[in-house]
């Protein structure tokens, strides 16, 4: 039987095959032997997830664009699949040509979620390429992107390099170096070498880090004689306009989590939320001008058939006409049924006007995120929500006929008290109250509030990186604290999540080099998918931490001083480090800092070339 | 007017459910720029129904689409648009433009031919059963409904059965009220035969129905109903 025999016949024994099958329609079948670079990507996670993301399709549609190289997709097989796998000796194998994993010259990973990275060595293991770097001498070069990027040291060995920051330009770049290195026949080194010098290119083994006795690191500098370079500058597109986008999309049998046109209309955020990385990281905002995302969304809209497109961003009422464009496209595409989304966050008067008039705005539950119960918490974390526009927000929406609301928080923030704590529960309190004070006949009946509180989880390249996290037996006592605060008040849900998740999540947000070692350990016990509660294993990673002989404290529990070298000292995502020392004092002082489209606040992004006007 | 399509199901698409099938060829009839007729009410969708639906895991040379267009269409360039909306493993087999008049595909259908393959040890017990069960008056087996298990004679629901190259080839009644599964007759067969029901290959090689002189034809090929 050849491979894909093999793997059909896997496929009566596992749930959701359709996970596995490739062929949908969009998916892009090249003949190998037509190609000089074989390009692999692997979205560590389900297929469902993982055909959500738009980074995915991004780097799909313009690695494929080119016709000297072919780009497949690769999913981590669910569990039921990986022991089928393994039993019957089948190795990791991409969706389109059901070829294996390990027979490609680049295997490029996104790196979404610290709680991903067992799976990344789950897929090598499965695929039969060695999991540690050195042990590789043929085989693909092992290459990871995406946010946790910035924080690269836990997968150092395991990766050959790391790509920072925006890859549409990049990872052109890398396929071009790897065509001309494997014309060259130079030794697999020579290529790291090569894409060294390439803008956002992070090579791990090409670095030394020296520690102190307590554990902190004392140095990191370039290997001699790499001429790699002191600081690894991310890679940034400035112009989004001209940016490839993909005018296709594959479209799946299944229904996948987000299933429908996604336009992205701008990267960045402007608002400075402390804890946020996505916010930091993604700077400087970079709008995609409205002709082209009219002119996208039409050849979108003709090559899938979805009835669907969402308008993406972090921060989507942020975008400059906005307002224009939702009316443009609402007159453009409602004849032909296609809706227009928006993230509910934020709601704008005018918009939704335009949005209801035209088509039937689904009431779907009202999601706002305060983020914290106080104003004075609030001004900690930069989160430029007051009550007054809780208040407005939830009155129109109850007016407009939602009587849903979610509201979402974090607990742990740095500065946090009982009386922020109790905060959350007065402000759901306080929705309450809003719905009641409407006459009956101006409501919907059946108020819901949901309250959500996730643990805060201190990030990497943000204000909050010097930050401990809560320790498991405060939050503990903080959730209590607020069930029993929230029980008083009638038709309130509350929803939270156990620690432990969040905790190992702390841990290699900021992580070191030596992390590899737990890393791998527990995968060896057996922990993946660790972002899947049912799945996630406190036990072994406790087990893990303790043979490698590292405490999890030191990494997620400690608040760091001020001049600690961090393990992603080298590295640079646009923020400056005196700019987010600045923030994290301004922070301890509930000192709030404007949205930069008010004016510059010298986040350091201006040290990039084009990078801001 | 109303396009009948037929198409086929290729083994890699074996596993998309039917109401899989159903929102794929939503958005397929939306990428096709054809004139589709949509229903009215809050959520407006492309007024169209399979003839059958068929069951996870089988493939198929036969499933038929019948579509509502808003304006007149050539049937050339309907099986263009449609060849160019669907993945190679929905091949376009074929194409008919029907009056509104014309019955609706799901109610034509009166029976299906199948290629059945038993696999594994069982299957030349499975294959020799054949000719027991037709030379059999009554063969009783269990058919499962929404609303529970009957019992049922499956002798009159397979209107031919035979066994050849290691297939099974059989035509079944495929109506609401007289139904014959391959699945059923398997396990029917696995019973005269005395072994465990095998796992098989099913493959639907034809939809067929009755023309007013009572002729059964595929039913692409229907004249006058």
């Amino acid at each position: 039987m050849n491979l894909s025999e093999r793997i059909d016949a896997l496929l009566e024994r596992v749930e959701k095959p359709v996970r596995y099958m490739g062929g949908e329609y969009g998916a892009v079948v090249k003949d190998p032997h037509a190609v000089s670079v074989r390009y692999a990507f692997l979205f560590p996670d389900t297929y469902e997830v993982g055909m959500s993301h738009l980074g995915m399709k991004i780097l799909y549609h313009t690695i494929n664009a080119r016709t000297d190289a072919l780009c497949e997709r690769v999913f981590s097989p669910w569990v039921d699949m990986a022991a089928q796998m393994r039993a019957e000796n089948v190795p990791l194998f991409t969706l389109e040509s059901r070829s294996p994993v390990r027979d490609f010259d680049l295997l490029g990973i996104t790196l979404q979620y610290e709680m991903s990275f067992t799976n990344i060595l789950e897929a090598l293991d499965l695929a039969g390429i060695p999991l540690r770097r050195e042990e590789r001498r043929s085989g693909p070069f092992v290459i990871c992107g995406g946010p946790c990027a910035f924080n690269p040291e836990p997968l150092a060995p395991f990766v050959d390099f790391f790509v920072l920051g925006d890859g549409e330009v990049s990872t052109h770049q890398t396929i071009d170096a790897y065509k001309a290195w494997k014309a060259a026949g130079l030794p697999r080194e020579e290529y790291l070498r090569m894409v060294a010098k390439i803008p956002g290119v992070y090579v791990p083994s090409f670095y030394n880090v020296r520690y102190n006795a307590d554990g902190t690191i004392a140095e990191i500098a370039p290997k001699p004689g790499t001429d790699a370079p002191e600081t690894v500058y991310k890679a940034l597109v400035s112009d989004l306009t001209h940016a490839d986008y993909p005018e296709k999309l594959i479209v799946p049998y299944g229904e996948v989590v987000h299933n429908r046109i996604m336009l992205e209309i701008f990267r960045g955020c402007t608002r400075g939320c402390r804890f946020c990385q996505a916010g930091m990281i993604y700077r400087p905002v970079r709008e995609r001008s409205m002709e082209r995302l009219l002119d996208l969304a039409e050849k979108l809209v003709r090559a899938t058939g979805y009835d669907e497109i969402s308008l993406m961003s972090l921060s989507s009422g942020d975008y400059s006409c906005l307002p224009e464009l939702a009316r443009e496209m609402v007159r453009r595409f409602a004849e032909r049924r296609v809706k227009i989304s928006l993230p509910s966050q934020r709601i704008d008067n005018v918009l939704t006007d335009t949005l209801r008039e035209t088509q039937k705005v689904r009431k779907t539950a009202l999601t706002l995120a305060p983020e914290a119960g106080t104003q004075r918490l609030r001004d900690v974390i930069n989160k430029g929500v007051t009550e007054e526009d809780l208040v407005r927000s939830v009155t129109d929406a109850f007016e407009q006929g939602w009587s849903a609301v979610k509201l979402y928080f974090m607990l742990g923030l740095p500065t946090e008290t009982d009386e922020d704590v109790l905060g959350i529960a007065r402000l759901a309190g306080l929705v309450r109250e809003c719905y009641l004070s409407l006459p009956k006949e101006k409501r919907a009946p059946g108020l819901r509030i949901t309250v959500s509180a996730s643990v805060f989880v201190p990030k990497n390249f943000t204000p909050f990186q010097w930050a401990a996290q809560a320790k498991n037996e405060e939050i503990l006592r903080r959730q209590q604290l607020l069930r029993h605060a929230l029980a008083k008040i009638k038709g309130v849900e509350f929803k939270y999540h156990a620690m432990d998740l969040s905790y190992i999540e702390a841990v290699f947000a900021r992580g070191d080099r030596r992390l590899a070692d737990v890393l791998e350990r527990a995968w060896r016990l057996g922990c993946r998918f660790d972002g899947w509660s049912d799945q996630f294993r406190y036990d072994l990673w406790r087990q893990a931490f303790d043979e490698i002989g590292l405490d999890p404290d030191f990494y997620a529990s400690r608040e760091r001083p001020d001049e600690e070298i961090f393990p992603w000292e080298h590295l640079d995502a646009g923020v400056s480090r005196e700019f987010l020392l600045r923030e994290w004092k301004k922070a301890q002082n509930a000192a709030r800092t404007q949205d930069c489209r008010k004016g510059c606040v010298g986040c350091g992004m201006r040290r990039y070339e084009g990078a801001c006007r | 007017m109303r396009m009948l399509l037929r198409f086929g199901k290729n083994r890699r698409l074996r596993f998309v459910s039917h109401l899989d099938m159903q929102r794929f060829f939503q958005r397929a009839l939306n990428r096709t720029g054809l004139p589709i007729a949509f229903s009215q009410g809050f959520n407006p969708h492309p007024v169209m129904s399979f003839a059958s639906a068929l069951a996870m895991g089988w493939t198929s040379e036969y499933e038929v689409l019948d579509v509502k267009l808003s304006a007149p269409m050539g049937r050339g360039r309907v099986e263009e648009a449609m060849r160019q909306a669907l993945p190679e493993d929905l091949p376009v087999l074929g194409a008919r433009m029907v009056d509104d008049r014309f019955p609706a595909a799901m109610a034509l259908v009166r029976c299906a031919d199948y290629r059945i393959t038993p696999e594994g040890e069982g299957a030349p017990a499975i294959l020799a059963a054949a000719e027991a069960f037709c030379a059999a008056k009554h063969v009783m087996g269990v058919r499962k409904t929404k609303s529970g298990e009957r019992e049922i004679d499956m002798r009159p629901l397979a209107l031919s059965l035979e066994a050849r190259e290691g297939s099974l080839y059989a035509r079944l009644m495929l109506t609401e009220r007289d139904t014959l599964k391959p699945d059923v007759l398997l396990a029917g067969l696995a019973g005269l035969a005395g072994v465990e029901a095998p796992r098989s290959r099913v493959h639907r090689l034809r939809l067929l129905g009755e023309d007013a002189a009572g002729e059964i034809a595929p039913l692409m090929e229907l004249k006058s109903v």
